[in-house]
């Protein structure tokens, strides 16, 4: 193991001979390379087994400075809403709320923003028991949403502007979905 | 006359792109690897994450203060933990609030353990430090809302209203609940 071998001729010890032997010639130079490789897969495997590539991303939030109340036309209004349970609700303006899968609120956020062309304000009240990973999967579906607004907007020649606030969920509203 | 069997003496392989190919990986792999930070060293949780689609945006990796929201493994308790990946403006911050001073003088402690008015004394310091600073919120998606609302009240009363959550990406096979 690990021997240098030049040039693959063993230089035999000369016996009394009077006559000198030809000058060997270097023929080629190997080097033995198996502790290089042993190394370099043992580092390989290393890194390869410790490295996660899957590095976390993020979701950017915006929130307003002030807690300040503002007048909002109640028809340009949606409210979402999460129940303690994880279950989501939605509802225009004033109407009842309403139970919806991610899905359909994806879809509605999409139809309702486009008819009322950037005036909608999206409003998530979350049920301060509701698991967070509940809440980002909702935001997370608004998101996604908006992906699809900004490109029909953008064909009827708007640019998007987000309104979207979270609001704490008061005592009434989580009376108001209890018993759906 | 027979012709004799030539004698296989040695069997040789040529290592070369074998060896090319793993010093490429092995480049690769060094290069790209990225180390757990001391902070994370310390703690005593595991955050699961919140999914949420795939995106390019990143976690930026300098002047960044984190907030995370852990379930402790032993006992199984919820608490707020609170680092910074600017190691200057993470010693001068902790100096200057009196319950973490013992912290900054060891010189090692890279997260603390706070409560929420702790909290909010924290992020009004890093604000004073460096303005710039952003800030994430890294909960784990078990705890209970409260406490990231709890949070965001914090920030918007000390003006950072612009933050980011930390999510992993969905596996693309996993499609949205």
């Amino acid at each position: 193991m690990g021997v240098a071998d030049f040039g693959g001729e063993v230089k035999r010890e000369r016996r009394g001979g009077t006559r000198r032997r030809k000058k060997m010639r270097r023929l080629r130079y190997r080097l033995d390379m198996t502790p290089l490789v042993d190394i370099a897969f043992l580092l390989l495997t290393f890194f390869m087994l410790t490295t996660t590539l899957i590095t976390p991303q993020v979701m950017e939030m915006t929130i307003p400075p002030e807690r300040t109340q503002v007048e909002v036309r109640q028809s340009e209004l949606l409210t979402v809403q999460i129940r303690a349970d994880g279950k989501v609700f939605y509802n225009l303006g004033t109407d009842a709320p309403q139970p919806i899968t991610l899905k359909d609120l994806e879809a509605l956020a999409v139809r309702e923003n486009v008819r009322l062309q950037n005036r909608l304000i999206t409003v998530l009240k979350a049920s301060p028991n509701v698991p967070y990973g509940a809440v980002i999967t909702v935001l997370d579906a608004l998101n996604r949403a908006e992906v699809q607004i900004t490109e029909q907007l953008a064909r009827e020649g708007l640019r998007r502007e987000r309104r979207f606030a979270i609001a704490p969920m008061t005592p009434e509203d989580e009376q108001a979905i209890a018993q759906l | 006359m027979p012709k004799l069997a030539k004698r296989r003496v040695g069997f040789v392989l040529d290592m070369t792109p074998l060896v090319d190919i793993t010093f490429l990986l092995l480049t690769f792999f060094m290069l790209t690897a990225k180390f757990k930070s001391e902070a994370e060293t310390q703690q005593r949780f595991t955050i699961v994450r919140p999914q949420a689609t795939a995106d390019t945006s990143r976690l930026p990796d300098r002047d960044l203060a984190i907030i995370k929201i852990g379930i402790d493994t032993v006992s199984g308790d919820t608490a707020y933990y609170y680092e910074m990946t600017n190691e200057s403006d993470w010693f001068q911050v902790i100096g200057s609030v009196e319950q973490f001073q013992q912290a900054q003088e060891s010189q090692r402690v890279r997260q603390v353990r706070a409560s929420l008015q702790e909290l909010d004394e924290l992020i009004r310091r890093t604000r004073i430090v460096r303005p710039t600073t952003r800030f994430a919120i890294d909960a784990d998606r078990r705890v209970r809302y409260r406490w990231v609302e709890d949070l965001m009240e914090v920030l918007r009363q000390n003006r950072a209203t612009i933050f980011n959550f930390v999510t992993d990406r969905r596996p693309p096979e996993q499609p949205p609940m």
